[in-house]
């Protein structure tokens, strides 16, 4: 029985999805020593993945999008247990991988492996690329050495390389050529089920389709599951079956591909699909209605819907007639308020109150109020909300921000802001309150 | 018109222990006043060099071997006349010619570059504010006196003296409030919120797309004529990119400045160019209008660099990815012949001498270097594909 | 284990590089006669004759002025010695041969100086490895010890530490003069233990921190995510892949610590502490009360510490400019 047998012959059968992911949290914290806890500074906690939950199929290729510091990438190392989770379960063919070890770990090592993104940092350079496609046959001792050695040399055969360039160093290769051979690497113990982590992401266009090519042949040849983790929204509707879009740590939308590609539900989802300028002579006319500011720092998350900040559909309070913009500036002019970042002296000064003045009459008061409109809002507010706005701008006078604060949100707070969406249970689960 | 720079048989080498690398060969172009022209390329296409040889930042072991790149501007013509009459031709400067300093004055007020990564571009332990203002200053002690090259390069901010004073007073900022104020009225034409307040702040507080937007700021401090953007969205998220990109049409469109765009990226190239390069080892293979890359592409290189990008608009199918990897540009492996050859699916025998740059059609402005802009491919001529197996190890 | 590539960087880097081969002349020569010893010595190191008493090196007279009384009568003699090829670089005040003794000496200082780098350097790199390896609570624990370790002054330390352990030594064997290839010459080298060890245990704490921030950088390669996800054993992922491709700077600094070591050495020699007699420092002490008279006795062999400091130190250099990332790099980069 050659090598290759043995290391099909290892796997059981069993229906159901092939990993399955629940509530599973990846927390890191920052200033976590020995001095920070003597100086009394509790630890700040990042949540890098904060209770994501979803199913890979047997034989399909799940993709993972989403901009950097989404968590992606933790996802896949977790998932894999190559870090520690905090919370949640991950089972493989049905038994919890975090509950592993010994012989079950190793089992579970054998059929689950990745590909890094930076071919540059995947290799070991001392040590030649024979030996380090070898390595999972000698950590698990299987087949002789000659055995060994002639699996090696076919598995580089297969992806593209030549046998005789087993005792290379990885130096002498270019970053497609590496890839490829930590491909070969990961293909080593015939596994079942494969992390591909920015597979292309360090590669030029031409030799990146070179490797989606290979990866394609290789999962049909070895019936293998894939989970494809890019930012790259072009690469995963080329080769993704299903497809989660992950947001500061969760998941805003999960479809397969034709469907969150065609018809995506989720604000985030939509803006996404609409950033990526596309290869096309029509490109130069197409109207892109950007995202508003950047990714909030996950140390210190929005309330509700994580992706509130940036949303251009925000959704106001019942019945509420306004404008989406003039909404999200009110927004934004509360979220100043809030964190006391108006800076009422100056404003004072440009108004031409002078320092001394204790109480201020009602026409340095309207100054007042205007110049903080002219100042901190962008727009022209419509009559029917310019009253509630000129009360709460008058507690800013007096530095009544808390005052300020709660007028502004008893009238204009949004469901997005208390409460965080759940994904919906159907088709096209999605996150957000637009769809309950 | 005119165009506004003139690049002819430009050659940048590197002199490494290793040996001698092509980066740039014998290249030739134009840019036309206000347009933006797109140049793009795989790494180790040369095409970053390409864009620092133009404002000649190229440093040791690089030198700018030979060819012209003539920038046209009747004022600095005028001024160098008489110090540098080798370097001027009616209104165009010869830049490859001139003294280092004459370069170094018309960064800023002639050219300015953004780069890939905003981190490493800003140091750390100056407000973001005190670096475009820095920008700002040196131009303005620039224009006070044009004459003189030196006013413009050598700034009482970093004397000893300066430095002693900043030292002792910490409050006595070396840039005056004329630029800090401009440097708000920069951080605001780029789109950074309260920028009052951001201006004060470090760069470890603001974000990369918000670096971005604060380089391009700085950039635009002298009001250049030419923008270089060497991949400047390449560090970004999509919809980071997407902010940035927009920003860059908007400024171009209200100042009417050149921009030079440096990506690898077809799609930025797409969204942003009026007119493209595509760069290979060192030359421009094909260059054109916008449609004539995207849609009438001749060179094989070219369509295959198109037919390699996974298309958004639809699933699954099979890439055509050109075989093999990009040369490695050393002089010796390089010889007299089509670069592109051992990688081509029509190579032909002809292939093998080089090819001239072509137009296709009669079309003044497509112009390709490849044999198949004037003849059919032909099997019975083609290149054995062991031609190159030696060479290739 | 080292690559092709960074055989040629180093070999290149040799050529390149005049002070490099200085420092290898210089550190080979030392090497050659701390092996050799017996054969290049002139005359037995211990053995005294103090009607040769200090007589300075070739080429240097000495003059004396006593005052005798001769019949009765008080006169000032001058008494004047000169250095002859017997004694190239003079004697000591016990008449011993300074030539032979820096020779000897010599052994002294590598011994320790080699001796104690190895034991710091296994130490200390096995504590750092781990330590930057598991990270954390372990992390924490170490080198909040190590910085302690630090803290103290490494002569004040080593000096505490020898007086609790005491001046202990062993007694090699000469092969040599066991051989009977050689006559006359002391039949056994004193290798003085406790210094060896102190001054291991006072220098281990610099491998723990390099090897440490190695450490840390390297197990977030992704080549050791891979191993790991591969099912490789801590151990595993450590030896094969974190220690090779931490050892660079760790190389570098041993090299250099050799030389901090042998300077440690002479220091204790010279302050008495090393239990030998036959060593660069203790000659030094020697020879300081007897500077404005016999100013060779402490010169001759605080030169010979001067050279090979400067010598190992030009290797380290050397070492760390060939394995300098930088030049073995990825190439293509432009």
């Amino acid at each position: 029985m050659s090598l290759k047998d043995t290391l099909r012959s290892a796997q059981p059968e069993s229906s159901g999805p092939l990993v399955e992911v629940r509530n599973l949290e990846k927390h890191f914290y920052d200033n976590d020593n020995i001095i920070d806890r003597l100086l009394g500074n509790g630890p700040v906690s990042i949540r890098a993945v904060d209770g994501i939950s979803f199913n890979i199929h047997r034989g399909e290729t799940l993709g993972l999008v989403g901009e950097s510091g989404c968590g992606k990438s933790t996802t896949g190392e977790t998932v894999l247990r190559l870090q520690e989770a905090t919370d949640g379960s991950v089972q493989f063919r049905g038994d919890r991988v975090f509950e592993m070890n010994g012989d079950d770990l190793s089992e579970f090592r054998r059929n689950a492996q990745v590909v890094f993104q930076d071919p540059y940092t995947s290799l070991d350079p001392r040590v030649p690329v024979g030996q380090t496609v070898r390595e999972a046959l000698d950590i698990h001792n299987i087949g002789t050495k000659t055995e060994r050695n002639e699996r090696v040399r076919d598995l580089l055969e297969r992806v593209g390389l030549s046998e005789d360039q087993f005792d290379r160093y990885p130096s002498e290769f270019s970053g497609g050529q590496r890839q490829r051979i930590g491909i070969a690497r990961a293909l080593a113990l015939n596994p079942d089920f494969l992390v591909l982590d920015e597979p292309t992401s360090a590669l030029d266009v031409s030799v990146q389709a070179q490797i989606l090519n290979l990866l394609a042949d290789l999962q049909e040849e070895f019936e293998l599951t894939y989970l494809l983790i890019s930012h790259d929204l072009s690469v995963i509707r080329h080769i993704c079956d299903r497809v989660a879009v992950m947001y500061l740590g969760e998941i805003a939308e999960i479809a397969d591909v034709d469907t969150l590609f065609e018809s995506p539900k989720h604000p985030y989802t939509k803006a996404l699909l609409e950033s990526v300028p596309r290869a096309e002579t029509a490109e130069r006319d197409r109207d892109i209605e950007t995202l508003q500011g950047d990714v909030p720092s996950p140390r210190n998350p929005p309330s509700g819907c994580r992706f509130r900040t940036r949303c251009p559909e925000v959704i106001s309070p019942n019945s509420m007639d306004i404008d989406q913009h003039v909404y999200r500036e009110l927004m934004h002019f509360r979220e100043l308020v809030e964190n006391e970042e108006i800076s009422v002296h100056k404003i004072a000064q440009d108004a031409g109150i002078s320092e001394s003045a204790t109480e201020l009459d009602s026409r340095e008061q309207k100054a007042f109020v205007e110049t903080v409109k002219d100042e901190v809002l962008d727009i022209e507010l419509p009559s029917s909300h310019e009253s509630t706005v000129n009360d709460a701008i008058a507690h800013l006078v007096d530095e009544e921000w808390e005052r300020a604060a709660t007028e502004l949100r008893s009238e204009y707070e949004s469901i997005c802001e208390t409460s965080n969406p759940q994904l919906t249970d159907d088709e096209q689960p999605v996150a957000c309150h637009l769809y309950k | 018109m005119k165009p506004i720079l003139r690049i002819s048989d430009l050659s940048t080498r590197f002199f490494t222990k290793s040996g001698q690398v092509n980066a740039v060969e014998s290249l030739s172009m134009s840019i036309d006043d206000g347009e933006v022209f797109g140049i793009v390329g795989e790494s180790g296409s040369g095409k970053s060099v390409t864009a620092r040889s133009l404002i000649r930042l190229i440093e040791s072991p690089g030198k700018i071997t030979a060819g012209k790149i003539e920038y046209r501007n009747a004022e600095v013509a005028d001024e160098i006349e008489d110090s540098n009459p080798e370097a001027v031709d009616g209104d165009y400067v010869d830049l490859a010619a001139l003294p280092e300093d004459v370069v170094r004055s018309l960064r800023g007020p002639s050219f300015s570059m953004i780069f890939q990564d905003p981190e490493s571009s800003f140091n750390p332990t100056l407000t973001v504010g005190e670096q475009i203002a820095e920008a700002v200053e040196v131009q303005r002690r620039a224009s006070s006196n044009p004459r003189s090259v030196k006013s413009r390069t050598s700034s009482s901010a970093y004397s000893l003296r300066s430095y002693a004073y900043g030292t002792i007073m910490p409050n006595r900022s070396y840039v005056s409030s004329e630029s800090k104020d401009r440097a708000v009225e920069l951080l605001q034409q780029v789109g950074i919120p309260d920028p009052e307040e951001r201006v004060d702040e470090y760069p470890h507080e603001y974000s990369g797309g918000m670096l971005q937007r604060a380089m391009i700021a700085q950039a635009l401090a002298g009001e250049p004529d030419i923008l270089v953007a060497d991949e400047p969205t390449t560090a970004l998220d999509v919809t980071i990119q997407a902010q940035v990109l927009n920003l860059l049409r908007d400024i171009q469109e209200e100042t009417g400045m050149t921009i030079l765009l440096i990506t690898h990226n077809l799609g930025v190239i797409a969204r942003m160019c009026d007119r493209v390069g595509v760069m290979y080892a060192g030359e421009i293979v094909e260059r054109g209008t916008l449609s004539n890359i995207f849609d009438e592409a001749v060179h094989p290189y070219t369509k295959g660099l198109l037919g390699s990008i996974p298309d958004i608009g639809s699933a699954g199918g099979r890439l055509q990815p050109i075989e093999g990897n990009v040369p490695s540009l050393m002089d010796e492996e390089m010889g007299n012949r089509c670069y592109f050859a051992d990688r081509c699916p029509k190579a032909m025998k002809t292939c093998l001498e080089k090819p001239a740059d072509l137009s296709v059609d009669g079309a003044k402005e497509h112009e390709v270097q490849c044999v198949l802009a004037k003849e059919e491919y032909d099997e019975s001529d083609a290149l054995d594909p062991g031609q190159f197996e030696g060479e290739d190890s | 284990m080292i690559s092709d590539r960074v055989k040629q960087s180093i070999r290149a880097e040799l050529r390149r590089s005049l002070m490099a081969k200085i420092g290898i002349v210089l550190v080979v020569a030392i090497i050659l006669v701390a092996t050799f010893a017996p054969f290049l010595a002139t005359q037995n190191p211990k053995e005294q004759n103090l009607s040769e008493s200090n007589i300075p090196p070739v080429g240097f007279t000495e003059s004396t002025e006593e005052i005798q009384f001769i019949d009765g009568e008080r006169q000032t003699v001058t008494e004047t010695v000169g250095g002859s090829l017997d004694h190239p670089l003079g004697t000591n005040q016990l008449g011993q041969d300074m030539f032979s003794r820096v020779v000897y000496g010599a052994r002294t200082s590598l011994a320790v100086g080699v001796l104690g780098t190895l034991i710091a350097m296994l130490t200390g790199v096995t504590v750092g490895l781990i330590a930057g390896f598991y990270g954390g609570r372990v992390d924490d624990g170490l080198m909040r010890f190590a910085d302690i370790m630090l803290a103290f002054p490494a002569l004040v330390l080593a000096i505490a530490l020898i007086g609790l352990l005491g001046p202990q030594t062993i007694d090699i064997p000469d092969p040599f003069v066991a051989l009977g290839l050689v006559d006359g010459m002391p039949s056994s080298f004193t290798l003085p233990l406790t210094v060896t060890l102190v001054v291991a245990l006072v220098n281990w704490v610099w491998f723990a921190r390099v090897a440490r921030g190695e450490a840390l950088t390297v197990r977030e390669r992704n080549y050791v995510k891979a191993s790991r996800s591969l099912g490789a054993s801590n151990p595993r992922l450590m030896i094969r892949h974190v220690l090779p491709n931490s050892l660079t700077p760790i190389i570098v600094l041993a090299t250099i610590q050799v030389a901090v070591i042998i300077l440690l050495e002479s220091s204790l020699s010279f302050l008495g502490f090393s239990g030998t007699n036959l060593s660069w420092g203790f000659d030094i002490s020697q020879g300081r009360d007897l500077l404005a008279t016999s100013w060779w006795i402490a010169t001759v062999p605080g030169l010979a510490i001067v050279l090979a400091v400067i010598g190992i130190n030009l290797v380290g250099d050397w070492l760390r400019d060939a394995l300098d990332p930088d030049i073995e790099g990825e190439g293509g980069g432009m």
